[in-house]
């Protein structure tokens, strides 16, 4: 589904990516872990070209989305992002939030998003706060309605940017539990995280990505319980 | 009589004086709701002159460098000899006094609320345009919907500021004789020989009319805010 081949950043000067090359396949869960500053979320941020690559080739069923002439909107479509900083529109209203891009693009129509909008939010307990603003909101709310508001747009694979980074210890649960649901129901997904334990229950491929490049590769199993490299055993036994 | 009673009648009850201050106060709204209204617009074109994204390997647009250039000669001159130049050098031949003063003032005006109008958007955090992008809305429609109606809000309080500083600020076009709230009062107070009560009065009407836009002022921005409030 996804196709990364040879993908580099250079943020002035510094090369944060220095050659990617993976397959992404439908139904695939990979989590993608590594050190602060290892490029892990800038890789997932140039999968929908939020940053733009330096070099390389990003495809996307098919269609090369590093491809200038690419209508990159159209593809965005498809892919859902949740952030770590939630990024809910503060403007509007939890409603509002969720069917401003599938009314504003023409994927639907305003009462066929509303009611696709409230049963996704009664799927995750908040269909009573459809009407608020998100200040009112807590991080696990925010996070969950961030979550709700991409799927809004039918995507077919969705990227998580540390979804749970930001968030109190006693909400991290709540929304580990619905990007869980959505696993299981068979979304194609890639998460960056910091939870080792969620990567390891969730994952079906887990990318350990260090100084710009994929150190290792596997099944959570076998990369959590028999690590290759050295980096990966120094890395694994300071964050376990 | 005693002297103040006198004083008071001269500077406004005799020949209906009380007329030409609420005229002059006329001629001072008019410039300065004019040229606010033009330094808006101009402000808006210059913030996103300025915001304008360069092509890979160039550091700004040419829009940028525009802009630059405007902003830095309004702010690096006296806005009354911009109002001079206006008046006998670029409009000499006009004979509508309050038009070519407010085009002047609403130039050297939008120089300012554009750099209030950059700053108000790149205060907006960055994420909401990333999160408006990531769902496939183009920068433009993020923009509209997300970004400028947030930037609308930081923007508020300055802008008001600005409207107030340009209302006290068309005092000076007493220099090219129009006869606004200041010119009035200074030109009644010569007639009477008598300083105190015009200059105070026109004082006091400046104070009302501002007292009154910042409450406005006030009022709005609360209702703006309701989207923070819990």
């Amino acid at each position: 589904m996804i196709s990364v081949k040879d993908l580099r950043k250079t943020f002035n000067g510094q090369e944060v990516l220095k050659g990617i090359t993976t397959e992404i396949d439908k139904g695939e869960k990979v989590a993608i872990i590594g050190p602060s500053g290892s490029g892990k979320s800038t890789f997932l941020r140039c999968l929908n070209l939020l940053e733009e690559p330096t070099s390389g080739e990003i495809w996307f069923e098919d269609k090369l989305i590093t491809d200038p002439s690419v209508d990159i909107n159209k593809i965005r479509e498809h892919m859902g992002m949740v952030f770590q900083s939630f990024n809910l529109f503060a403007n509007k209203t939890v409603m509002e939030n969720i069917t401003l891009a599938p009314v504003k693009l023409g994927v639907m129509g305003k009462d066929e998003a509303k009611e696709k909008a409230l049963e996704l939010l009664r799927r995750v307990n908040l269909e009573e706060k459809a009407d608020v603003y998100p200040a009112s909101l807590s991080g696990g709310q925010k996070q969950r309605i961030a979550i709700v508001r991409s799927l809004a747009m039918s995507p077919k694979v969705m990227l998580f940017d540390e979804p749970t980074s930001a968030l109190d210890p006693e909400m991290v649960g709540e929304v580990l539990d619905v990007i869980k649901g959505l696993a299981e129901s068979g979304m194609t997904m890639v998460i960056v995280t910091h939870e080792m334990g969620f990567a390891r229950e969730v994952a079906t491929r887990v990318l350990f990505i260090d100084e710009g490049i994929i150190m290792e590769e596997n099944t959570p199993d076998k990369l959590f319980n028999a690590p290759q490299s050295k980096r990966l055993q120094d890395f694994l036994s300071k964050v376990l | 009589m005693n002297g103040i009673e006198t004083k008071f009648y001269n500077a406004f009850i005799a020949k209906d004086r009380w007329i030409l201050y609420f005229k002059g106060l006329g001629v001072t709204l008019e410039i300065a709701v004019i040229a606010g209204i033009i330094g808006i617009i101009i402000g808006c074109i210059v913030a996103l002159m300025k915001l304008s994204e360069p092509k890979k390997g160039r550091k700004h647009t040419i829009w940028w460098y525009i802009a630059t250039v405007y902003v830095d000669i309004i702010r690096g001159t006296p806005s009354v000899l911009q109002l001079l130049i206006m008046w006998f050098i670029v409009f000499s031949s006009s004979n509508n006094g309050v038009l070519v003063a407010s085009l002047s003032f609403g130039i050297n005006s939008g120089a300012y609320v554009s750099e209030i109008i950059r700053a108000g958007i790149l205060a907006v955090d960055k994420g909401q345009m990333e999160a408006g992008r990531s769902l496939g809305l183009t920068k433009g429609q993020t923009m509209r919907e997300i970004v400028l109606p947030q930037a609308f809000k930081n923007v508020l309080p300055p802008i008001g500021n600005e409207f107030i500083t340009l209302i006290k600020e068309t005092a000076i076009v007493g220099y090219v004789s129009l006869s606004d709230l200041t010119r009035t009062a200074s030109q009644i107070s010569s007639r009477t020989y008598e300083a105190f009560m015009p200059l105070i009065g026109a004082a006091v009407i400046y104070f009302v009319i501002i007292k009154i836009l910042t409450l406005l002022l006030e009022a709005l921005e609360r209702r703006m805010r309701r989207s923070d409030l819990r």
